[in-house]
């Protein structure tokens, strides 16, 4: 067995050495590569920064933050440049702590936090639901009563809900009817049942104008719901956020879904790996969070 | 000999192997601290999971039963309930749970691997129900929890950088003490290896077995449930699923274990060698930058040769 | 009445199973001694003799089972030298064993044709609808016509599962082989209702019809002379015997197993009787094996208990230990109440705790801890004595473990020796030496010298004796009559759960132990 991992280990290593450039290391770490949007983050900043002549480690330890909180640790001892980081600092305080001490810059990938990072590159929640919710009220021309599907425990879903309900509330011909918390997992069931509880109570056509959902699965969801009880027809008007597959279908479609919001996953990755080669190439990058503008895709968008 | 300690030799020789590779990083006093505290919460599990399989039963609940137990303290400490409260209740329930095992194993004689099985999939859905399907973590987590999975006992300072005796590897090192003493120096730990022996011939000489059985899933219970604790301290946070992992891990590191010992029955201190194996793998793989997926590839390779290995030498004995 | 041996004149002319001389030993134990046997053809044929005479041996070198020492047979004038199971039955030779060897979850017909190549369609595929006829037709051979082929095995009482174990051996494979010649059926009726029985009895005759041979071999001496033409007599691994069934007597017949010369009566002790205390008061024990049992145990004596297989002689030191569930019972150990079913039971823990220690019937299943040291093996009932606090004190196990393992005797590297290693002679001092390191009130013994050498078994019985000169208080099973006298002060048999013989062993000879044990008027089914 030693005999076969040595040589494992060699053509391993060969493989590696060929690519190691003169410009520096940079370790992506992610517990979430298996999720399609981290995919293509992760790989948009690997291609990046190897344009910019840097080795890039991409590290997925699939879902195990403990084994995150290792692998950075590992990474930490070998003295790579710089870390990206793509989840929460948050969850991995101590070893976020440990790059600090070791003078080892973190960059976080859509992370959500600034906590031990040098930059957080991420989409802005408050922008982003601020652009669904304005698109929501100009849609029932800023009258009527609104339902809401919020789910608060996640914090990013949490600022969209509140951002959502400053701009009802601003709007004095809205009424918000509701914010009914989506449990997780099985949105788009609970929504659906929700959303079917409150259209049974309210049967009077035009009593809902609107549905503001946090997410598209809520919202998806929420469709359903119309479409089974048969009130497709009331000029309901959903928005959902994220600009998910199923969700851009079915605001091309003819129903009550109008709009979402697409984050620009390819702009936030490009934009870290600008910033990392800033930082490694000498230059002072100030620390902060930077948002990369979204886009309201609605149906005139999508067809 | 050279198959006994086959599994010795083939550490060493991974050791050797990384300690070639990467002389700056890998043979330092850090990474070694290092390696010792990113295994510290696998061994707790996997320590605690030996004493059920000593009996020649299985307890695949402890992941999940590690991900609850996190889940539980860091709900309470959300709630205010302070540290020493959320503790207790995260470590009854593991109790509890581990009980509740033991009794579907030992008195309604379900097979182990079935009655875990299903123990696994409730203990996960408890850890979803007690948190909405959410993680909690931030300001919910009292800094004096999540500053102990960071912390440890200060050895000096390498190249102007301090060292650390991680807490968690303290913890895990007695709970490797704790193991032991119970296995190789009580009573008790002599009646369970009777009962992995030959639970016929225990009971009929005296050994109450179903009340021993129980006692090993509590222990069990009560060893994931540590994990856990350490798991949700390290991190500062806890979400339902973390520690779900931990179960495949800390069997594979039993039966690593096993292939040390004269008639194939598990002994701790085997156990302390399969974490080791699989914590330096994990470590100097990485090291090496060798592909996360591969090195799941090199790593399932490396567990099953030496099971292999000691199966052949039993075969042959 | 001895039983004059002619087998000249005896023997019709044409033998169909002859054979000449078979001897096969088990280590030091002489399991067949040039042992003979003819079967003519058409004839039902006996084999009888006590436990360990030979039959089982016997049978399974027919079968093919056990590779002989010696074996000349001849099979309708052929050489007849199975090497296999398969072998036996492509030379014509079938067999009925006691243990069922049925699949419970498969069905009727699959267990019928197991092993058989089943009818198929074209395509391959198994023709269900053919293999349910086939099997149907072989149980009406058999007059069985309310067993439905397609159910599941379990579901049968265990008469029918007998009956459709008994069915396979008469399947026939293909055309080509070889008719079925000679009929084996071991123990057959031991799960059998009286009307399965018949039923049973009826098929064996119809087989005689056809000319096809059987040799049946039984217990039941009614059985025996009811149904078999000559009966062949096996005693420690010899025929000592061939008769005509319709001229012998079930008494001359177990004049023959038993021997002609009678061990010699052990005189009573003086002081023996009357003195001894009641140590353990036994009194209507019933469960699924044990019919009302009530017994007493004595200080200082050894009781020897005894009964053919399946009388439930194992089960009750079982249910003594509390090792298997009883229905109703009392039982007293000096006084003190131990088990007073239902209401109060124990556990093999508190047996030994009360003071009652046991040697199991089987050794490597039931006794010990193969891989275990001599150590843990002799202190397993004793862990609370070599710990303080529960943490084990090394010294004090040592010297423990030490002091007993040398009062037996025992032969092994040293107290860390695994006793997988040891010669099975040692394995049984080891289960021994942990009983006697309970200084038990009572010692519950299930065949203690079973698979033991001669030297072995004599410090066996010094050991034994030994303990009742220090008052303890012995039950021992043994199904070898040797053993009884050797050891009994007293005397007990079981009979299908029932005890039907208690007596001084002074009073009693192997013939009245035998007839006890065969006697079977009080439960006929």
């Amino acid at each position: 067995m030693p005999k076969f991992l040595v040589r494992t280990l060699a053509v391993f290593i060969l493989a590696t050495s060929f690519a190691f450039a003169q410009n520096g290391r940079v370790a992506v770490m992610t517990p979430y590569l298996a999720s399609a949007t981290t995919r293509i983050m992760v790989d948009e900043v690997e291609t990046a920064l190897q344009d910019l002549g840097y080795t890039v480690d991409v590290i997925d330890t699939a879902g195990d933050l403990a084994a995150l909180d290792a692998r950075i640790q590992d990474v930490i001892l070998q003295d790579v440049d710089a870390i990206v980081l793509s989840a929460n600092p948050e969850l991995v305080p101590a070893a976020v702590e440990a790059a600090g001490a070791a003078g080892i810059p973190m960059f976080g990938l859509d992370a959500g936090s600034l906590q031990g990072l040098t930059v957080d590159v991420t989409s802005n929640n408050y922008a982003m639901a601020a652009q669904t919710a304005t698109y929501l009220v100009d849609a029932i021309e800023g009258e009527g009563r609104v339902l809401m599907l919020v789910h608060p425990p996640y914090a990013p879903v949490q600022k969209r809900g509140a951002i959502a309900r400053a701009i009802f509330d601003n709007t004095p011909d809205i009424e918000v009817m509701d914010e009914v918390f989506i449990e997780v997992p099985g949105p788009l069931e609970n929504a659906r049942n929700a959303v079917e509880a409150v259209l049974t109570a309210n049967p009077e056509p035009g009593s809902i104008a609107g549905i503001w959902a946090a997410w598209d699965e809520p919202a998806l969801g929420a469709l359903q719901a119309i479409e089974s009880l048969g009130r497709g027809d009331e000029g309901i008007v959903i928005v959902g956020l994220d600009a998910i597959g199923p969700a851009r279908e079915a605001i091309v479609g003819d129903g009550a879904f109008r709009a979402t919001v697409a984050q620009d996953f390819v702009g936030i990755a490009r934009t870290v790996a600008g910033v990392v080669d800033e930082a490694l190439q000498g230059d002072d990058v100030a620390r902060r969070t930077i948002y990369v503008p979204a886009a309201l895709l609605t149906r005139d968008d999508l067809r | 000999m050279i198959r006994r300690f086959g599994t010795l030799l083939g550490l060493i020789a991974i050791i050797a192997t990384f300690s070639v590779l990467r002389p700056d990083t890998f043979m330092t006093v850090p990474n070694w601290l290092n390696i010792t505290q990113q295994v510290s919460i696998l061994a707790v599990v996997a320590f605690a999971s030996t004493i059920v399989m000593v009996t020649g039963a299985f307890d695949l609940s402890v992941g999940t039963m590690a991900s609850l137990a996190g889940m539980i303290a860091a709900a309470a400490m959300q709630a205010d309930l302070g540290i020493p409260l959320a503790l207790a209740l995260a470590l009854t329930a593991a109790a509890v749970g581990g009980a509740f095992n033991g009794f579907l194993v030992a008195y309604l004689r379900i097979v182990p691997f079935v009655a875990t099985l299903g123990t696994l999939t409730m203990f996960g859905g408890f850890a979803l129900l007690v948190s909405d399907g959410s993680t909690i973590y931030g300001r919910a987590i009292p800094a004096a929890f999540g500053g102990f999975g960071r912390g440890g006992i200060p050895l000096g300072t390498i190249d102007g950088r301090a060292v650390l005796l991680p807490n968690l590897t303290l913890v895990a090192a007695g709970v490797l003490i704790v193991t032991w003493l119970l296995l190789e120096h009580t009573g008790y730990g002599r009646r369970l290896y009777a009962i992995g022996g030959n639970r016929v011939a225990a009971r009929l000489a005296g050994v109450r077995t179903r009340l021993a059985l129980l006692g090993a899933f509590v222990a069990s219970g009560v060893g994931a449930g540590i994990g856990g604790l350490m798991l949700a301290s390290r991190l500062a946070s806890a979400n339902p699923t973390q520690g779900d992992g931990l179960m495949l891990n800390a069997i594979a590191a039993v039966f690593l274990g096993v292939t040390l010992s004269q008639e194939g029955e598990p002994r701790v201190l085997g156990t302390l060698v399969g974490v080791t194996i699989l914590g330096v793998l994990a470590n100097g793989l990485t090291q090496l930058q060798i592909d996360t997926y591969v090195q799941q590839v090199l790593t399932g390779v490396i567990v099953v040769g030496a099971v292999a290995v000691g199966s052949l030498r039993r075969r042959e004995a | 009445m001895p039983l004059r041996h002619h087998p000249e004149t005896s023997l019709p002319p044409a033998a169909r199973l002859h054979v000449r001389r078979a001897s096969k030993r088990y280590g030091e134990e002489r399991a067949l001694d040039e042992a003979h046997l003819e079967v003519a053809a058409g004839e039902i044929h006996a084999l009888v003799g006590e436990n360990g005479a030979g039959k089982s041996t016997l049978i399974r070198l027919l079968a093919g089972v056990e590779t002989p020492d010696m074996f000349d047979a001849a099979l309708d004038g052929d050489v007849l030298d199975p090497s296999s199971p398969a072998d036996a039955h492509a030379m014509g030779l079938r067999f009925v064993h006691q243990e069922l060897n049925v699949v419970p979850a498969l069905s009727v017909a699959e267990n019928l044709f197991l092993g058989r190549p089943y009818p198929r369609h074209a395509l391959g595929l198994i023709a269900w609808r053919r293999l349910h006829r086939e099997a149907r037709g072989v149980l009406e051979r058999l007059g069985v016509t309310h067993i439905e082929p397609s159910t599941p095995m379990y579901e049968l009482r265990p008469g029918d599962a007998m009956l459709v174990a008994l069915a396979r051996a008469f399947v026939t494979s293909d055309a080509h082989a070889t008719p079925p010649r000679v009929y084996v059926f071991d123990e057959p009726t031991a799960s059998l209702s009286r009307r399965e029985t018949e039923l049973l009895f009826r098929v064996i005759r119809e087989l005689k019809m056809q000319n096809v041979s059987v040799l049946y071999v039984s217990h039941r001496m009614d059985e025996i002379l009811e149904l078999t033409d000559r009966i062949t007599v096996l005693r420690d691994g010899s025929t000592v015997a061939t008769v005509d069934t319709a001229t012998t007597t079930r008494d001359a017949l177990i004049h023959a197993m038993t021997g002609r010369t009678w061990q010699a009566f052990r005189e009573p002790e003086p002081g023996e009787e009357g003195t001894a205390n009641v140590t353990l008061h036994v009194q209507g024990l019933r469960n699924a094996h044990l019919e009302d049992v009530s017994l007493d145990l004595m200080a200082g004596e050894i009781t020897v208990l005894t009964g053919l297989a399946g009388s439930g002689r194992s089960e009750l030191l079982r249910a003594l230990m509390g090792a298997d569930p009883l229905e109703a019972g009392r039982v007293t150990l000096a006084g003190r109440t131990l088990i007073d079913a239902p209401r109060q039971r124990i556990d093999p823990h508190a047996a030994w705790r009360a003071g009652v220690a046991y040697v199991p019937e089987e050794r490597r299943s039931e006794a010990l801890w193969m891989s275990g040291d001599v150590r843990s093996n002799v202190l397993l009932p004793h862990l609370q004595r070599v710990t303080r606090f529960g943490m084990a004190r090394r010294s004090l196990e040592r010297r423990e473990a030490a002091q007993w393992t040398e009062r037996v005797d025992l032969r092994s590297r040293g107290l860390h020796q695994v006793v997988r290693e040891l010669s099975g002679g040692n394995q049984q001092k080891v289960v021994f030496a942990r009983a006697l390191a309970a200084s038990p009130r009572v010692l519950l013994l299930d065949e203690p010298t079973r698979g033991v050498d001669v030297g072995a078994k004599n410090e066996m019985y010094d050991l034994i004796r030994d303990a009742a000169a220090r008052g303890t208080a012995i039950l021992a099973v043994t199904s070898d009559l040797e053993e009884v006298f050797t050891l009994a002060d007293r005397v007990l048999v079981l009979a299908r759960g029932r005890l039907v013989l208690d007596a001084r062993a002074a009073t009693l000879d192997r013939a009245a132990i035998l007839s006890a044990s065969f006697d079977e008027g009080a439960v006929a089914a």
